[in-house]
């Protein structure tokens, strides 16, 4: 006999998963502008490191997300 | 014939007739190749910020002092070993393998967040002391700025706290300036070496006076 009950709790955590790392990529995307806010505002000599982390965080975050969708 | 007795001529010293130049701290200090993570720099040559005039000079450059990072930097440590202890104890043994995975990556990436969020706002938190004013930028979140200056010639007091162990131990602590602008109050909250940092706000002032009296205001 099949119980649905457990199949279903899995798709729902992978689906409330997918949501909340799309939201979380929408995030880095205001990372990164933050970034280019605040350098922009105060030059200080350490703009482009801090750009190319934030970028790298946003590549990790759509690496995740990519990764959630098709691991489970 | 010889002397017997010379009596050797006390030398007075003579009383100076003038007062030496009063030492004008931040002049004294060398230009600084900016250390872009220092929390205190004197005449830093390679910074600019958004409302800078062009014949502005940047005399003082302060953020909160390092140590003051302690805090977020062992919380960030314990959100990275956290994954680890987890999956040694059986809490998550009933959890299919993949979401146990994406659950860690998950968990690192708001690690992550939290570690950039933390260090930005101490990063681009800062005060800056100009040859004619006082700059206080703050980034409250992600999307919430705020830049507040006021002329030095506004400036009405100045007072520094330092206390507690700490903040004796690394000789931080918080530097008030009430000015007569809209902004009634500057805090710069715990800054390296604040006595420095109010003998030249001090030496500012007093020049700008000085500026004042001759007619050189810019």
């Amino acid at each position: 006999m099949i119980i649905p009950t457990g199949f279903t709790i899995w798709v729902v955590i992978k689906i409330l998963i997918i949501i909340f790392l799309a939201i979380y990529v929408i995030f880095s995307l205001v990372l990164i502008r933050q970034v280019q806010l605040m350098t922009k505002t105060l030059e200080i000599g350490f703009e482009k490191q801090l750009q190319f982390f934030s970028f790298i965080h946003f590549l990790f975050a759509i690496g995740v997300l990519a990764f959630a969708i098709i691991i489970l | 014939m010889p002397d017997i007795f010379v009596s050797h001529k006390k030398t007075v010293p003579a009383k100076k007739t003038f007062e030496e130049p009063k030492r004008v701290l931040y002049k004294d200090l060398p230009s600084q190749v900016h250390n872009p993570l220092s929390s205190i720099v004197y005449c830093p040559e390679n910074l600019r910020f958004e409302t800078m005039d062009r014949d502005e000079k940047v005399i003082l450059f302060l953020r909160k002092h390092w140590i003051t990072n302690l805090g977020w930097i062992l919380m960030f440590l314990i959100l990275v070993a956290t994954p680890s202890l987890v999956f040694l104890t059986s809490i998550l043994d009933g959890v299919p393998s993949n979401f146990r995975f994406v659950f860690m990556l998950i968990w690192y990436l708001i690690s992550i967040a939290y570690f950039l969020e933390s260090f930005l706002t101490w990063f681009f938190n800062v005060y800056i002391v100009t040859d004619e004013r006082i700059i206080d930028i703050d980034f409250y979140n992600l999307i919430y700025k705020e830049i507040s200056d006021a002329n030095i010639d506004k400036i009405q007091d100045v007072t520094f706290k330092m206390g507690g162990v700490v903040r004796t131990l690394f000789n931080y602590g918080d530097v008030l300036v009430q000015t007569a602008s809209e902004v009634p109050n500057f805090e710069f909250l715990a800054v390296p070496y604040p006595d420095r940092v109010v003998k030249v706000l001090q030496d500012l002032r007093i020049e700008e006076q000085q500026e004042a009296i001759e007619g050189r205001v810019r």
